[in-house]
């Protein structure tokens, strides 16, 4: 129970401290490009098509609330990042892949830096941050996207 | 010919009004606030209808959103100065502080981690939460201040604002 208080405890500092300090500091430049920014309509056009080609879509947040996403959790925390990792490193480096988190503005969002970052290192060549400026229920559920069950 | 045309006024003035009703999006001050009704963290179910009578804040919060985070002790210090006062239209001030984490386990801990002594739910359903829905909430911390009557008096002040508001209503 401690040790979970503390975990808890470490989390919410971390995310202040880096919520509030070097997130989206001007000048540094983030960690996917424009291109790599996935409109929320074409996925949900290809997830609602069975018959087009499904990319692996991971949740690097709270909940894998996109139909069909894997769950790792907050990849903030190393053990869900070491989690993606290793699904990742079975996978050839050109499958096609999509992250999300979609619990905040981007630039608050703890999550989808440490995974598009860890995406970058390991040379994927195919990988799209899926583009919820705001957060999923915004730009996601509010367009009536897929959800999972 | 007559027919046709009361016929087309009709139509239109109904789709006028339609579109009206279908611009109006969420709350405003004034309205009534819906019911909300989820467990505790002790498994019992709070309506937010049961604190009649009293100010109520309702706060919209995560243990994920950081900025909510920080703010739980601001509100402690308005909680513990107010709880007892009474008000225009309502005796004493009471939060309702409504969760959209997805974990049980980092709602409790986040609850006792930051010592919060008011009123907590959640239906952990994050941001499918029905209430994000009934009272579109577009981003957290989101809140809202209610009379005695669950008639909402503003929405969405934080700091110093929301002090001041909430002093607006005292006696």
């Amino acid at each position: 129970m401690k040790t979970k208080i503390s975990i808890f405890l470490l989390v919410a500092f971390a995310t202040s401290v880096l919520a509030f300090s070097h997130f989206s500091s001007p000048g540094v430049p983030e960690p996917w490009t424009t291109q790599q920014l996935l409109n929320p309509a074409d996925l949900a056009k290809t997830l609602n098509n069975p018959s087009a080609p499904q990319p692996i879509v991971y949740s690097v947040g709270m909940q894998a609330i996109i139909k069909n996403s894997i769950e790792i959790g907050p990849a903030m925390m190393k053990e869900n990042l070491n989690s993606l990792k290793s699904k990742l490193e079975k996978l050839p480096k050109n499958s096609n892949i999509v992250i999300y988190c979609g619990c905040c503005p981007f630039e608050r969002c703890p999550n989808v830096r440490p995974a598009m970052e860890l995406l970058k290192t390991m040379q994927f060549t195919n990988y799209k941050l899926l583009n919820l400026p705001q957060n999923i229920k915004v730009d996601w559920i509010d367009h009536g996207y897929p959800l999972s069950e | 010919m007559r027919k046709l045309i009361l016929l087309v006024a009709i139509v239109l003035s109904g789709s006028y009004f339609l579109n009206a009703f279908a611009q109006k999006q969420g709350l405003e001050i004034g309205d009534k606030a819906p019911e909300i009704a989820f467990p505790s963290p002790e498994g019992n179910t709070v309506a937010l209808s049961s604190l009649k009578n009293k100010l109520v804040l309702i706060d919209f919060w995560g243990t994920w959103c950081a900025p909510c985070v920080k703010e739980q002790p601001e509100l402690a210090k308005l909680y513990k100065k107010y709880k007892n006062t009474s008000f225009r239209n309502g005796k004493g001030f009471e939060i309702y502080g409504v969760s959209l984490d997805a974990k049980e386990e980092n709602w409790k801990n986040g609850i006792k981690t930051l010592n919060i002594s008011w009123i907590q739910v959640s239906d952990l359903k994050f941001w499918r939460s029905p209430v994000a829905k009934t009272y579109n909430i577009q981003e957290l911390p989101y809140n809202l201040l209610l009379n005695g009557n669950g008639t909402i008096l503003a929405k969405n002040l934080h700091g110093s604002e929301l002090e001041k508001m909430i002093i607006r209503f005292m006696k």
